[in-house]
């Protein structure tokens, strides 16, 4: 009996409350609790566990990325240049993806080599981006057309969820990479430590700029799905998908003041907000409410979250 | 001896900021004729109150804590509430200005709970209240504008005070004053230099410093408002993403004015010269017609500039120490 009450009480919250906005939602609408809504779920999130899991290594290694939105969009913006150029798609893909790391490796330099504070220098990216993108763009979206690309994000016969797909081979990538290399590892280390890390050896400088290179590198395939799924690159689709990324890793666990976090627990974040989402719809909560209602929760629940993280700690 | 010097490099960085700020004038001149023009600077400096005003809070929040990334937003729905309090419930204007600056006040002191109690950075809780508060906005305008107020609404944006000083222009004086007044000459503002140089310190030495950073974020609130109601009253309409395009200038100029992001170093002198940096940029982008889409993006690279140099000036300065 009081191993149950153990395993119980070891369920984090967010997953608590999960299963209560589900029953409650499905309340609303029969057509709530079916594969057919729960694939379109999945497909509408999958992006931002992309950019999530970004948020998250760079949260896990003690910095903040401010620009993850804005890489993003400007590597959708690339991505979509390119596609209709029409180059192949593996290096269609490329071209996005290295777009992001780009803009990565220039937060890196900022901050690990220049000394910059991470909210300053990715505060200051992001204007700098936009501006790229509405320029790339003529400020109106570019549309794809080209069916191949467009494959990589589709709901293909309505059953299987592309985007969704490649969005886990994302992940279990960088799940590999948390785990299994030298950059997981070494950004545990600079987020629990950071002298420490350098006194034991560890070139923090590299390694730090790597982390938010390959923040980038991820916003920026992220990016090339979202372009695939939403067949345009909108100039400014980004905006404040930082801010649920951030939300995200914070109601997954992950803590901001010392090197703690999984990605794996940034799934959960993810699945609130995006069941919050489709939630506020099978409600009809009008649209004119929808960002001031959910803003106002994910703000509410961040700071529940960092509540109960810190007595946590406190009672280890 | 050490003071001395640190004196010396405050003075240069100083004298250095009013060098670019005659340099941009230089070259303003140079760019267009209407530049120097009495209209074209009385505009300048206008357009540079509102920032100003938005500055102070932010310098004071910065200098205690961090950024107070949520004053757009604050801004924004502190105009819009007064702005409808005056247009539709045709409530007098002293009121919905009192009413909103309370807002303003109200949503600061939740930010300062955030950051101080909670113990969220403020990077995280003011961007993350900035998103809830925009949403808010724009509920309750509906995506439309409001616009034509009454004479009296406006008169704090264009008016003139004693006949020839411009309203923006005398609040933002008023602003200013009593901010370096505040920093300068009252334990407060000495306590926001000591709890942002160094927290756990000042809290030892008997300081609450969660009650300071409370009252920073206060004041941040509160200005943003006021910066609010002044900008809709100047041009004479609202809507619901009016403070967006301030949060990166704003930054700017808190930065240009040698205010450090780690805290407990800055002035509200410095802020000033900023903004009046950041306001001929502006005006100058503007004279130059340069599209729209580069401008955020010009501003986000000065930001990034100016806070590299104060960095390598700084390492300079502690590299001359040492030696």
């Amino acid at each position: 009996m009081n191993k149950i009450i153990k395993r119980i009480k070891n369920i984090p919250p967010v997953l608590i409350v999960i299963f209560i906005l589900v029953i409650v939602f499905s309340q609303f609408s029969r057509n709530y609790l079916t594969i057919r809504n729960l694939l379109i779920i999945l497909q509408q999130s999958s992006v931002l566990l992309v950019i999530s899991i970004a948020a998250t290594f760079v949260i896990i290694s003690g910095g903040l990325d401010l620009s993850l939105g804005a890489i993003m969009t400007i590597s959708g913006v690339t991505t979509a240049l390119a596609v209709n150029a029409g180059l192949p798609i593996i290096l269609v893909i490329a071209i996005g993806g290295l777009t992001g790391f780009a803009c990565g490796a220039v937060n890196g330099t900022l901050i690990a080599i220049a000394g910059m504070r991470p909210f300053i220098a990715t505060l200051g990216l992001q204007g700098i981006l936009y501006g790229f993108s509405l320029a790339l763009t003529n400020k109106v979206g570019i549309h794809v057309s080209n069916e191949k690309f467009i494959f990589l994000g589709d709901l293909v016969n309505r059953v299987v969820p592309m985007a969704a797909i490649s969005c886990a081979i994302i992940f279990l990538f960088a799940l590999y990479v948390q785990n299994h290399t030298t950059l997981g590892r070494y950004a545990y280390a600079i987020g629990g430590n950071e002298e420490g890390a350098r006194l034991s050896g560890v070139n923090t400088t590299f390694w730090k700029w790597l982390v938010y290179a390959f923040a980038g590198l991820l916003c920026g395939l992220g990016g090339v799905i979202l372009v695939a799924r939403l067949e345009v690159a909108d100039p400014i689709v980004g905006i404040q998908w930082e801010f649920e990324a951030i939300a995200a890793t914070i109601l997954g666990g992950s803590s901001l003041r010392i090197g703690k976090g999984d990605i794996r627990g940034t799934i959960i974040g993810v699945l609130l907000i995006a069941i919050l989402r489709s939630g506020l719809n099978v409600v009809r909560v009008p649209s004119i409410w929808q960002p001031a209602t959910i803003g106002t929760i994910i703000i509410l629940s961040i700071v529940f979250q960092v509540i109960i993280t810190k007595k946590e700690l406190g009672k280890k | 001896m050490i003071a001395n010097k640190k004196k010396k490099v405050e003075l240069i960085s100083s004298l250095s900021r009013f060098g670019a700020l005659f340099i941009l004038v230089v070259i303003g001149s140079m760019i267009s004729d209407v530049f120097l023009s009495g209209r074209n600077i009385s505009n300048v400096i206008t357009n540079a109150s509102v920032m100003i005003i938005l500055g102070v809070g932010q310098t004071i929040a910065i200098i205690t804590n961090g950024p107070d990334l949520s004053a757009g937003s604050i801004m924004t729905i502190c105009a819009v509430i007064a702005a409808i309090l005056v247009k539709t419930f045709g409530m007098f204007f002293l009121w919905a200005f009192g009413l909103a600056i309370i807002l303003g006040i109200a949503l600061g002191l939740l930010n300062g709970f955030m950051i101080s109690k909670v113990g969220i950075p403020s990077f995280i809780s003011t961007y993350g209240l900035q998103w809830a508060v925009f949403g808010f906005a724009y509920l309750i305008l509906r995506g439309y504008v409001l616009y034509d107020f009454t004479a009296s609404f406006r008169f704090l944006g264009n008016g003139y005070l004693f006949g020839f000083i411009q309203m923006p222009i005398a609040v933002m004086i008023i602003v200013v004053i009593s901010g370096i007044a505040v920093m300068k000459w009252t334990t407060l503002g000495r306590r926001f230099y000591s709890v942002g140089a160094n927290s756990e310190s000042a809290r030892l030495s008997g300081v609450d410093t969660d009650k300071t950073v409370i009252y920073a974020f206060m004041i941040s609130g509160g200005l943003a408002a006021l910066a609010g109601i002044v900008l809709v009253a100047r041009i004479n309409a609202v809507q619901a993403d009016i403070g967006r395009s301030y949060l990166l200038p704003v930054i700017a100029t808190v930065f240009m004015g040698g205010t450090s992001p780690t805290g407990g170093q800055g002035s509200i002198i410095g802020t000033v010269i900023g903004a009046l940096i950041i306001a001929i940029v502006q005006n100058g982008m503007n004279l130059l017609a340069v599209p729209s889409e580069w401008r955020e993006a010009i501003i986000g690279a000065l930001i990034i500039i100016t806070v590299l140099i104060d960095i390598l000036v700084r390492k300079r300065f502690t590299h001359l120490q040492k030696a």
